[in-house]
């Protein structure tokens, strides 16, 4: 119940955030947009709506999950409200648990908003609806959970600038990390191959979380492909919970 | 300051209103629209020319790859408009159109279309094949791709066996045309060319979705009828 009434709170006051509707104007402006550009495309209107409709859900999705997370733990510190909340029967591991599920609650509400937009003017320009598209969104929205999860991470122990800037960082390695495998190849020394690889394995791949491309070729989606990456996204998502728990834990509010 | 200078102030905020309407519409506009006239074509050119090689635009578009490709298809359209209307030419063409694909190996238009200004505008045949087949490549279940090449060869190059070796390719891929499996029949028998030839540039007149792509189907179909309907001896693909 703890963590439902702060996860409810946090959206409150997420939702109440003029960052939030200034972002999300913007990427309703540019999805709308992008029937406009598509008309200049030679006949390929429908892919440039998907194409840009998706890649927008994304990067705005992205935006608020940063801007909103880095503040998450910040701002309670800033405003010394946290020093109320830890004294009272509530659990530091439950506190931002109920943070991270308000933030993906909002995410959800934004990001959905973004979906059916983008959903509507495909089949508006296609003539037929696109199911598909809808999952691609929902397997992405597991990369925008990583995204926030991260946000939160940094924002247990750092000021909400440098917390933008780790998660910028990890997000752009993270959306790139996919090309580790391919240099990893290229070196003959075992031992630097390996460091790779297990680079490659610890940061979060969040570039295999793009079904878009496959979905607006028209190409089939295998469910085990899908099941198999939203497994990882939530694990990753787990493991970053627990370390943003394991460093919230040590830190003093005395 | 005397004392009526608040009143006079308390005017300023629409004056400065006015003032930057004034500057707007009659220099900023102006300016900005003389050197927009002025530099139309170059600035087509000039991102073309500044275009970074697809290795780089995947990097610099995290991940997002097919935007980057719809991008840069873009800026193909705005290419072969401008040199349509122009000289005719084509120089950076297959750059741009190698460009997409990398970006996106499943851009199918991107092939078809490159291919056939390529073709028809650059007469880069070899250039317009190697791109399809390329193509085919990365989209075996696409019958588009085969489909063009036959028609190329059949077209272009006129050899009838390649034309059918590739034709039988699409056949076999679902959502082909329903004229393919009578051209391959005609293909065995060696006749009917002109009907043949006709028939594929209909198709192509049909399917376009764009002027560009209609005038020249419409060019290829007059030049065609201006010819005698009598079908040409020889040349046919023999029947294994």
């Amino acid at each position: 119940m703890t963590i439902a009434a702060i996860a409810w709170n946090t959206f409150r006051e997420a939702v109440r955030d003029r960052i939030l509707y200034s972002i999300l104007a913007f990427a309703l402006l540019l999805i709308g947009a992008s029937v406009v550009v598509a008309g200049l495309s030679i006949g390929q209107e429908s892919r440039i709506v998907k194409d840009l409709g998706l890649a927008s859900t994304t990067l705005f999705g992205t935006f608020i999950a940063i801007f909103l997370g880095i503040t998450l733990v910040s701002k309670e510190i800033e405003r010394r409200t946290i020093y109320l909340i830890i004294p009272k029967p509530v659990s530091r591991p439950g506190f931002l648990i109920g943070k991270y599920c308000g933030l993906v609650l909002t995410l959800t509400v934004t990001v959905g908003v973004m979906g059916v937009m983008v959903f509507l003017l495909a089949a508006l320009v296609d003539g037929v609806v696109t199911p598909a598209l809808l999952i691609a969104i929902g397997v992405d929205f597991v990369a925008l959970m990583i995204v926030t999860a991260v946000a939160l991470l940094f924002s247990t122990f750092s000021t909400p600038t440098l917390s933008a800037i780790f998660t910028v960082a990890i997000f752009v390695i993270g959306r790139l990390s996919g090309d580790l495998t391919v240099f990893a190849d290229q070196f003959a020394d075992q031992a630097l191959n390996r460091a790779i690889w297990v680079t490659y394995l610890a940061l979060p791949d969040l570039g295999r979380f793009q079904f878009g491309s496959r979905v607006v070729q028209g190409l089939p989606l295998a469910p085990a492909d899908i099941g198999t990456t939203a497994a990882y996204g939530l694990a990753y998502t787990c493991f970053l919970l627990l370390l943003a728990i394991a460093i919230f834990q040590r830190r003093d509010f005395k | 300051m005397s004392p009526l200078a608040p009143r006079r102030l308390a005017h300023a905020p629409w004056l400065a209103g006015v003032l930057a309407g004034a500057v707007l519409i009659g220099v900023v506009v102006p300016l900005h629209r003389h050197q927009a006239v002025a530099t139309k074509f170059d600035l087509v050119e000039e991102r073309v020319w500044l275009l970074p090689p697809a290795g780089a635009l995947r990097v610099a578009s995290l991940g997002f790859h097919a935007m980057a490709a719809d991008t840069v298809w873009l800026l193909t359209v705005q290419y072969i408009g401008s040199h349509l209307i122009g000289d005719q030419q084509f120089p950076h063409l297959r750059r741009l159109v190698e460009t997409v694909v990398d970006l996106d190996p499943h851009f199918v238009e991107a092939y078809t279309l490159g291919a056939l200004f390529l073709n028809y505008s650059g007469a880069r045949v070899q250039i317009a094949l190697d791109l399809l087949e390329r193509g085919h490549r990365a989209n075996p279940n696409r019958w588009e791709l085969p489909h063009d090449i036959a028609r190329t060869y059949y077209l272009e190059l006129k050899d009838y066996a390649k034309a059918l070796e590739w034709f039988t390719i699409a056949d076999q891929i679902p959502g082909r045309p329903h004229y393919v499996p009578r051209f391959i029949a005609r293909l065995y028998a060696a006749t009917g060319h002109r009907e043949t030839a006709l028939e594929l540039w209909q198709a192509m007149r049909d399917a376009a979705t764009s002027d560009w792509v209609r005038d020249i189907a419409d060019r290829e179909i007059a030049k065609l009828e201006r010819q005698p309907a009598t079908p040409p001896t020889g040349g046919g693909a023999t029947k294994p």
